[in-house]
C-alpha cells in the first residue's frame, strides 16, 4: 500500500469522469464511457477530486488518534519541514510500525474504544448510499463523508464483513435487475436496448460504489487472496443472475444472431446495440462460450444454405463475386461490432461453406467457360479466392485438363490440319496472358501449361512436328505482303515455343529442311535475313548438331554464288557457250540436302551442251567430285512469242522440256512428249496440267478436262493473253507431292532405327552386359524422339539376331554384347 | 557324299548331356573287347540300314528302321533317338552319331533299341534334359547353311510335337496366334526359347505374371495381348 499509485488510478478515474469519450482506459472503465454518462454521476464524483486531499488528512488523522505517536511526530518534525510531500512518503514507509509498537508497551491504559455501534451505524450510512446509487435516487449523505466511513471501516479491520456487505446489498439489486427483464418485450430488438440499458446502469451503480469504497478495494481486497476487486465482484455477480436467469441469456444471445443474419439480409440493424452488448459479453468473460460457439454454427448454417442455393441460381462468376462481398462482409463485421478473436475462425466458417465445399462444382460448371471466354478478371478473382482455401491445386488440375481437352480438339482434328499450328499459338498466347494476369504468374502453372502443351502436341505423332515446319515455310516464303520484319521475327519466336515441346523434332528437321532447300534453290525465300535467323534459334536451341546441315546449306547457296561468276569469266564459258541462253548452277553438298529420287528427263541439245561444259569447268577446279543434274529442281525463264504478244514465263525445267517441242510442233500427243521428253508419267502428266489446266494455260488439252488421259493431245494456245508480261507457272513446284511428304516421313523412320540400333550397340559396347529394363531406360534417355517399348524390342531383337547381343543363357532378362 | 553342312553351334549342343562321350572315350572304351563285339553289332546295324553310296541312314533309311521298331517316323521319341545320338542333320544318321546314341542307349538290336525307347523318354523329361531337348529339336529343324529361323508351318508343328504333351492349352493358344498373325513370317531361336520359359513361368491362361517391360520376345507380348483381347 504506497501511496502514488492511489494516487495515480484516483485521478485516472477522474479523467474518466470528465473526457467521457476517450478510450485509452483499462478495460473495467470502458463500460462507464457511455455518452448517456448522467450528471449525477458526474457530479458525484467531482468530490472525489478532493478525495485526494482527505487521504493527506486522513493520513493525519491516523497520527489524532494517537496521542502517543504524537511525541514521535514532533521528533521528526524537521524532517515534515522540509519537504511535507516526501515526508510522508518516507514516513508511510517507515515509521507507522514503531509507533504502534511503542504504543502498545508504554501506554496500555490509554487505549481509545470505539463506540459499540461503530460499524454498524457507518454501515448504515453507507447502506443507504448504495441504496440510493441504484435506485438512482440522491443521497443525503455527502460522497466525502462516505469515503470517509469506508476508510474508517477498513481502519478498524472491519474490511472483510464491510465487503460482505457490500457484496450481499450489490447482489440483491443486481439480481432483481436481471429478473425484471424476465418477461421483458417479446419484440427482441426492444428487449435487447433493456439488456444493454441493465447492463449500462450495472456498470455507471458500480463505478460510483467502487469510487465511494476505494480504500477497501486498495487494502482490503489486495491483502486477502481470493476476493475480487468491487468491479469485478459486480461483473461476476452480473454474470451470475444473468446465467440464473437464463432466459434472460437466451433470449440476448438469440436476438443478437437475428439481429446479425437480418444484416446480412440486406437490413439496416443498429450496430452499436451490438457492439455494447457484445462488448458486455466479452466483459462479463462469456463471450466465447455464450456468443461465439452458437454465432459460429449460425454463420456456418447461413452460409451452407446461400452457398447451396447460390451455387444452383447463378452462374459462376456471379457466385465468385457474392463470396468476395460476402467475406469482405464478415471482415468488416468484425471491425464493427465482433471480438477481434473472432475474425479467423469467422472467414473460415464462411470460406469453408461458400468456397471449399464447392470447389469441384464450381470447376466443373464455371472453369472452362471462363477461360474459353478469356475472363481475366472473374478468373482472377477465382484464382485468389481458391489461394484462401488451398484449393489451387485443384485449379491447377482443371487447368491442366482444359488445356488438354481443349488442345486435343485442335490437333486430333484432322481435317483442321491447316489451322491447326495458328490455332495453337492463339490458345497459347491467350492461356500466357490468362497465367499472367489472373494467376499471378505462378509457378507451378507455368509448368502445368508448359506440361499439357507438350502433352497435346505430342497426342499425334509427327504431324504437328511438320504442321509446324510447313507454317515457318508459309511464313519464311517470298510473296508474304503484309508482315514487317518485326512481325515475322515475333512469329517466328512464338512458333519456336511450339516446337521446343515437341518430341520428335527429326520430324520437323525433315520437312524444314526439305522445304528450306526448295525455298533456296527456287529463290523463294522472303528475306535471308530471316532465314538466318531462324537457323540460329534453332541453333540455340537444339545445338549446333541440329543445325548444322542447314547451315551447310546456306554455304552452298553461298558457293555456288561464287562459282557462277567464275564460271562466266572463265575460258570454257566465253568460247563454247551457246548463245541466248543463261544459266547458273547451284551445286549442293549431298548429305547436306534432302535426298531427291533421280528423274530423268531428255533435255533439248543446247541444254545439254551447257551442262557438259559447267560440268568441264567444275571438275577442272574440283577434281575428283561426281556432279549428279538434279532436273526436278531446275527452273527456267521462257521467252514465249504468242500471236497477241510476247511473255516471259518463269516454269520448270520439266514444263521448258514439254513447252520446248512446241518449237517444231503444233500438237502432240501425250504419248508424243512422254516419248521425246522421257519424263516419268505421273511427274509428265503432272506438268501437263499445270501448263494446260492451270491458271496460265499456254497449251490446250483435247478433249478439254481437269486430268490428264493417255489419249489426249495437246496444241500451243494461239489466243492467249495474260494482262502482265511476266508469269509464273512454276508454282507446282513448290507444292509438296504426296510422295514427297512420305519419302520424308519414311526416311525419319529409317533415321530413327539407324539411331535406336546405333544408340543400343553404343551402350552395350561400353556396358557389356546390361539388364533389359536397364538397357531400355538408358535408350529413352538417349533418344531424342517418341518411341514406344515394342519398337525398342524389335530393335534388341534385330541385334541380337545379327549377332550383336545375346541373351545371357543363365538370365533371360540380361544381355551381353558379341564383340 | 558332304559331311552335313555343320554348322560350330550345332557341333556342341550346349548343355549337358548325361552321358557324354568324347570322341577319345569312345575310342579308349571301344579298345575293350566286349565292348568291341557290341560295337561291331551296332556297326552291322548301321549297315542294314544305311544307303550304301552315302554311307548314311538317309531319311529312307529312317523309315524302314521306324517301321522295324513299329515308331511312327514323325514321332517325338525319333527326334529323342537323334537327340541322344546328336545328330546334326535333319532325316540323316552318320555312324559317328549312330555308335554315339547306340552305345549310350546299350542297344545293338532293334528290339533293344525300342525297349530303350521309353527310359530315353523318362531321361528326357528330366527339366535338365528338356531344355537341351527343346533347343537341340529347334537346331535339328535347321537345314540350310546360315538358316537361322524357322517358317512359321514348321514352327507349329515342332511346337506340337515337342511341347504339346506338356503345355497342350499354350501351344494350342500360340499355334491359333501364329497362324492368325501376319508380322512374323519365321520364328528364331530367341523366341522358341522365349516360348518355353513362357510355358514355365507364366501362369496360363490368366497371364497375371506377364509383364510386357521385362525382356520378353516382342512375339510373346503381342501373343499375350491378343489372349488378353481375346479373354476381355
Amino acid at each position: 500500500m504506497s501511496l502514488p499509485p492511489t494516487k495515480r488510478s484516483l485521478s485516472n478515474a477522474n479523467s474518466n469522469a470528465t473526457a467521457s469519450s476517450s478510450s485509452s482506459s483499462s478495460p473495467h472503465f470502458h463500460p462507464s464511457m457511455k455518452k448517456a454518462k448522467s450528471q449525477a454521476v458526474a457530479c458525484s464524483l467531482d468530490p472525489n477530486k478532493n478525495g485526494l486531499h482527505h487521504h493527506h488528512n486522513q493520513d493525519d488523522n491516523d497520527v489524532v488518534f494517537d496521542p502517543s505517536s504524537m511525541a514521535l511526530d514532533d521528533d521528526s518534525k524537521p524532517d515534515d519541514a522540509r519537504a511535507p510531500a516526501a515526508a510522508n512518503l518516507s514516513r508511510k514507509k517507515a515509521t507507522p510500525p514503531q509507533p504502534a509498537k511503542k504504543l502498545v508497551i508504554k501506554l496500555v491504559k490509554a487505549k481509545p474504544t470505539l463506540p459499540t455501534n461503530f460499524e454498524e451505524e457507518t454501515w448504515a450510512k453507507l447502506k443507504s448510499a448504495i441504496n440510493a446509487i441504484f435506485l438512482k435516487q440522491p443521497d443525503s449523505c455527502d460522497l466525502e463523508k462516505l469515503y470517509q466511513a469506508v476508510n474508517n471501516l477498513c481502519l478498524h479491520k472491519m474490511g472483510g464483513s464491510l465487503y460482505q456487505r457490500i457484496e450481499k446489498e450489490c447482489e440483491e439489486h443486481i439480481s432483481a435487475a436481471l429478473r425484471s427483464l424476465v418477461g421483458q418485450s417479446p419484440d427482441l430488438v426492444v428487449f435487447l436496448s433493456l439488456v444493454e440499458k441493465c447492463w449500462q446502469d450495472l456498470c455507471d451503480q458500480m463505478l460510483m460504489i467502487r469510487g465511494i469504497a476505494l480504500y477497501l478495494d486498495r487494502t482490503y481486497v489486495k491483502q486477502t487472496p481470493n476476493v475480487r476487486s468491487l468491479w469485478d465482484m459486480g461483473l461476476q455477480l452480473f454474470r451470475k443472475h444473468l446465467s440464473l436467469a437464463s432466459e434472460v441469456e437466451h433470449k440476448t444471445v438469440t436476438g443478437l444472431l437475428r439481429m446479425i443474419e437480418s444484416e446480412r439480409l440486406g437490413e439496416a440493424v443498429e450496430r452499436t446495440l451490438l457492439n455494447h452488448l457484445l462488448k458486455m459479453f466479452t466483459a462479463l468473460g462469456i463471450y466465447s462460450e455464450s456468443f461465439e460457439k452458437p454465432f459460429l454454427e449460425c454463420t456456418s448454417e447461413f452460409y451452407a444454405a446461400e452457398g447451396m442455393k447460390y451455387m444452383q441460381q447463378s452462374d459462376v462468376p456471379d457466385y465468385l463475386k457474392h463470396v468476395e462481398m460476402r467475406l469482405h462482409e464478415e471482415h468488416e463485421r468484425c471491425l464493427l461490432y465482433l471480438d477481434a478473436l473472432t475474425r479467423k475462425p469467422l472467414i473460415a466458417t464462411a470460406e469453408r461453406q461458400l468456397l471449399e465445399r464447392h470447389i469441384p462444382a464450381i470447376l466443373d460448371k464455371g472453369f472452362m467457360m471462363l477461360m474459353d471466354g478469356h475472363r481475366i478478371e472473374d478468373l482472377q478473382r477465382m484464382y485468389s479466392l481458391f489461394s484462401r482455401v488451398n484449393a489451387l491445386e485443384s485449379l491447377r488440375q482443371a487447368l491442366s485438363s482444359y488445356i488438354r481437352r481443349t488442345g486435343q480438339g485442335i490437333v486430333l482434328d484432322e481435317e483442321k490440319d491447316k489451322d491447326m499450328v495458328p490455332s495453337l499459338l492463339e490458345f497459347k498466347a491467350s492461356l500466357d496472358s490468362i497465367w499472367e494476369e489472373s494467376f499471378s504468374k505462378n509457378e507451378a502453372f507455368c509448368n502445368t501449361i508448359k506440361d499439357a502443351f507438350e502433352h497435346l502436341i505430342n497426342l499425334r505423332q509427327n504431324r504437328p512436328a511438320e504442321l509446324i515446319a510447313k507454317f515457318l515455310d508459309e511464313k519464311l516464303r517470298a510473296g508474304n505482303k503484309g508482315t514487317s520484319e518485326e512481325e515475322l521475327e515475333g512469329t517466328l519466336d512464338k512458333v519456336l515455343v511450339l516446337f521446343r515441346f515437341i518430341q520428335g523434332k527429326d520430324v520437323f528437321e525433315a520437312f524444314y529442311k526439305k522445304d528450306l532447300a526448295k525455298r533456296l534453290l527456287l529463290g523463294k525465300s522472303a528475306s535471308i535475313d530471316a532465314e538466318k535467323s531462324m537457323i540460329s534459334k534453332l541453333k540455340t536451341e537444339c545445338g549446333s548438331q541440329f543445325t548444322n546441315k542447314l547451315e551447310g546449306m546456306f554455304k552452298d547457296i553461298e558457293l555456288s554464288k561464287e562459282i557462277n561468276e567464275s564460271f562466266k569469266q572463265s575460258s570454257q564459258a566465253r568460247i563454247k557457250l551457246p548463245s541466248g541462253i543463261e544459266m547458273s548452277v547451284h551445286v549442293l553438298t549431298t548429305g547436306y540436302w534432302p535426298t531427291y529420287p533421280p528423274m530423268d528427263v531428255r533435255l533439248p541439245h543446247e541444254l545439254n551442251v551447257y551442262q557438259d561444259i559447267f560440268k568441264e569447268f567444275y571438275l577442272s577446279k574440283y577434281s575428283g567430285r561426281r556432279l549428279m543434274w538434279q532436273n526436278s529442281l531446275g527452273h527456267c525463264v521462257l521467252k514465249a512469242d504468242f500471236p497477241k504478244g510476247k511473255k516471259e514465263l518463269a516454269v520448270s525445267l520439266f514444263q521448258t522440256v514439254v513447252l520446248m517441242l512446241f518449237n517444231d510442233a503444233q500438237k502432240l500427243s501425250f504419248q508424243d512428249i512422254k516419248d521425246s521428253t522421257g519424263i516419268e508419267d505421273k511427274e509428265l502428266r503432272r506438268t501437263l496440267q499445270s501448263l494446260a489446266c492451270g491458271k496460265v494455260r499456254v497449251l490446250q488439252k483435247l478433249p478439254k478436262g481437269r486430268d490428264v488421259e493417255d489419249d489426249d493431245s495437246f496444241v500451243f494456245n494461239e489466243g492467249f493473253t495474260a494482262p502482265l508480261y511476266r508469269l509464273k507457272v512454276n508454282a507446282i513446284q513448290m507444292k509438296e507431292t504426296v510422295e514427297e511428304n512420305t519419302s520424308t516421313t519414311e526416311r525419319v523412320f529409317q533415321d530413327r532405327q539407324y539411331q535406336v540400333d546405333a544408340a543400343i550397340v553404343r551402350i552395350m559396347k561400353t556396358r557389356k552386359v546390361l539388364s533389359h529394363t536397364l538397357l531400355i531406360t538408358e535408350l529413352f534417355q538417349q533418344l531424342k524422339f517418341p518411341i514406344k517399348p515394342a519398337d525398342l524390342k524389335k530393335r534388341i531383337e534385330s541385334l541380337i539376331d545379327r549377332e550383336y547381343l545375346e541373351r545371357d543363357k543363365n538370365n533371360p532378362q540380361i544381355y551381353n554384347y558379341l564383340a | 557324299m558332304m559331311r552335313r553342312s555343320a554348322s560350330k553351334k550345332t557341333g556342341q549342343p550346349n548343355s549337358t548331356n548325361p552321358i557324354t562321350y568324347s570322341p577319345s572315350d569312345l575310342f579308349r572304351t571301344a579298345s575293350s573287347k566286349a565292348s568291341s563285339k557290341e560295337m561291331e553289332r551296332i556297326d552291322n546295324l548301321f549297315y542294314a540300314y544305311a544307303n550304301r553310296s552315302s554311307g548314311m541312314i538317309d531319311p529312307e533309311g529312317i523309315e524302314t528302321l521306324c517301321s522295324d521298331m513299329e515308331v511312327d517316323h514323325t514321332d517325338v521319341r525319333i527326334l529323342m533317338l537323334a537327340w541322344k545320338m546328336r545328330a546334326e542333320k535333319q532325316g540323316y544318321f552318320i555312324l559317328e552319331e549312330w555308335r554315339r546314341g547306340l552305345k549310350a542307349l546299350r542297344a545293338d538290336t532293334v528290339s533293344k533299341l525300342r525297349k530303350a525307347l521309353p527310359e530315353l523318354e523318362k531321361e528326357i523329361r528330366r527339366p535338365s534334359n528338356f531344355v537341351d531337348f527343346y533347343s537341340y529339336s529347334f537346331r535339328y529343324c535347321l537345314t540350310e547353311e546360315k538358316q537361322k529361323s524357322i517358317d512359321i508351318e514348321s514352327i507349329c508343328q515342332l511346337l506340337d510335337l515337342v511341347l504339346g504333351s506338356q503345355f497342350r492349352a499354350q501351344v494350342d493358344y500360340f499355334i491359333d496366334y501364329l497362324k492368325i498373325q501376319s508380322d512374323y513370317k519365321v520364328i528364331n531361336m530367341d523366341q522358341w526359347m522365349g516360348f518355353f520359359r513362357f510355358c514355365n513361368e507364366i501362369s496360363f491362361p490368366d497371364l497375371n505374371n506377364y509383364n510386357p517391360d521385362l525382356a520378353w520376345p516382342l512375339v510373346l507380348d503381342n501373343f499375350v495381348e491378343w489372349m488378353q483381347a481375346k479373354q476381355s
